[in-house]
């Protein structure tokens, strides 16, 4: 019994967007809202001593991007709510103050499992993070819950 | 802050835990930081009108956190890969521990897996997940 | 042999795990002081991983490595042992509305035996259902441990073993490696094949046995959350 969709939404590429540069400001407040101490994260007199010769970003600031609208519109429904289910990051090349970010995002895959609060739907996006120089930054697979 | 090398760990390390009260307001500073200042994760009433028992930290915080582990654990563990599973909301204003472990020590690139989890006092693990990271060589 | 097994856990063939077989070995072998185990039984979820092949990895580190399913039914999850080409040509282990009285059934009439896990659950375990509607028939044992557990879905399974006579088993339902064999099953007897299994959890005979630790948990005081630094 599968569940019932048009299948052709799947390897789909829904949204494209290109952000504003990452600042060093954000970089900072990002590391601190998490308690970083590392100083390739807090200290750019110490990062331009290190192995990145800078300040660079927490791996996961890449999460932040489109943060607000995640889900293309033209999916369908599946549950009433959705939740973050899980992440899976792939980190390439780390991100610099400076960097302009471009996300392309997919439809990855549609699927259905039971768990604790009931039916629940998972849809997998994945998007794929370059930089302005053209270099892979990161992939990120976030599977949706919809419940 | 340490540095560890390849040659220092083996698989069975466990990763230093940080032990942490996750306060409303460290959520809340999180949630305004990535751009998810929504009512879930900013206050109590705006989380229950979405069915929640109060507000709740954003799965990313916790991957975040997780990955602040292996930082305080070794800032020189480039982390190539992370995931993490939302099992259960992570409510604030409460103990939430911190935990991993080296499961895998992969010669061929010098990486090691980890195993990364966030439980509350009871031992709930409301995050698991697993980190690939890359380390320093003696050699 | 096998007295000590680890009765569920995932691995990197589940969609929901990474760790590999290899990997909970090793951490066993490890953590055999605290985890006395010799076997471990592979459930992966919605599917039998018929193609894996662990006879060179149970030479290697001397434990036992059986296979199994978990699959999900409309009375909640339930370990599939036994699994054989009828089993897997009767029901379609994707499907995740699956009849729990015809799985329990025709599992046993086909030679394996269907055991509901983790029932004081929400949702995927047995006892919400027992609320709700009848009871099952030809119902053996439950899970009556599970390792991934919130506090009281384990506490709550007590009254179902007793009220139903139902034989109670562990499981440390892993989906990482360090968590293999947290909590595992007792067998009164040696079990060496999947056979074995089958018949000594149709006959009884075991207990769960919980080799978790328990961590004192000091008072915390908050993090003051700093406002960057080196700006």
């Amino acid at each position: 019994m599968a569940l019932e969709f048009d299948r052709s939404l799947i390897g789909q590429v829904f949204d494209e967007t290109s952000f504003p540069p990452v600042t060093k400001e954000e970089i900072l407040e990002f590391a601190a809202a998490l308690g970083e101490k590392n100083p390739l994260y807090t200290d750019e007199a110490q990062a331009a001593q290190g192995p990145y010769g800078g300040l660079v970003a927490p791996p996961t600031l890449v999460t932040k991007l489109r943060a607000k609208k995640f889900t293309p519109e033209h999916l369908p429904k599946f549950g009433k709510v959705g939740f973050d289910g899980g992440r899976d990051l792939e980190i390439h090349a780390p991100i610099r103050p400076g960097d302009v970010l471009t996300m392309v995002s997919t439809i990855h895959d549609i699927y259905e499992k039971t768990g604790r609060t009931g039916s629940m739907y998972f849809i997998v996006i994945r998007n794929e993070v370059t930089n302005q120089k053209g270099e892979k930054v990161a992939v990120i697979d976030h599977r949706i819950m919809q419940r | 802050m340490s540095t560890l090398y390849f040659e220092d760990i083996e698989e069975g390390d466990e990763l230093p835990p940080i032990d942490l009260f996750l306060s409303k307001d460290q959520v809340r500073q999180y949630a305004r930081t990535a751009g998810m200042y929504f009512p879930r994760f900013t206050d109590d009433e705006g989380a229950r009108a979405e069915g929640l028992p109060s507000m709740i930290a954003p799965g990313v915080m916790s991957m975040g956190l997780l990955a602040r582990m292996i930082s305080d654990w070794n800032q020189a563990a480039a982390i190539k890969r992370i995931g993490t599973t939302f099992r259960s909301p992570v409510l604030p204003d409460r103990n939430v521990h911190l935990r991993g472990a080296v499961t895998q020590k992969i010669e061929a690139d010098h990486t090691a897996e980890c195993d990364i989890w966030l439980e509350n006092d009871d031992g709930e693990r409301w995050v698991i997940g697993t980190a690939t990271v890359a380390l320093p060589t003696k050699a | 042999m096998a007295h000590i097994l680890d009765l569920h856990l995932h691995s990197e063939a589940s969609d929901d795990s990474r760790a590999p077989v290899e990997a909970y070995l090793k951490w066993l072998a490890r953590k055999r002081d605290e985890r006395p185990l010799e076997g471990l039984v592979l459930t992966e979820h919605r599917q039998f991983n018929k193609a894996g092949d662990y006879r060179d990895l149970e030479d290697k580190y001397g434990l036992l490595i059986l296979k199994a399913s978990e699959v999900e039914t409309d009375y909640g999850h339930m370990l599939v042992y036994g699994v054989n080409d009828d089993i897997i040509g009767r029901f379609d282990f994707k499907n995740v509305r699956l009849s729990a009285q015809e799985v329990i059934t025709e599992v046993a009439r086909l030679g394996g035996i269907a055991m509901p896990c983790h029932p004081g659950r929400p949702t995927i375990g047995l006892i919400e259902h027992y609320q709700k509607k009848p009871p099952l028939e030809g119902v053996v044992g439950v899970e009556a441990l599970n390792g991934g557990s919130k506090k009281g879905e384990n506490e709550r399974v007590a009254g179902l073993v007793q009220a139903y006579g139902y034989h109670a088993f562990g499981g440390s339902d892993s989906h990482l490696v360090s968590f293999v064999g947290l909590c595992a099953t007792a067998f009164d007897r040696d079990i060496k094949t999947v056979e074995d299994l089958v018949d000594a959890l149709r006959a009884g005979g075991y207990r769960p046995l919980d080799f978790r630790v328990q961590r004192p948990q000091p008072p915390i005081a908050p993090e003051v959350p700093t406002h960057g630094s080196g700006i």
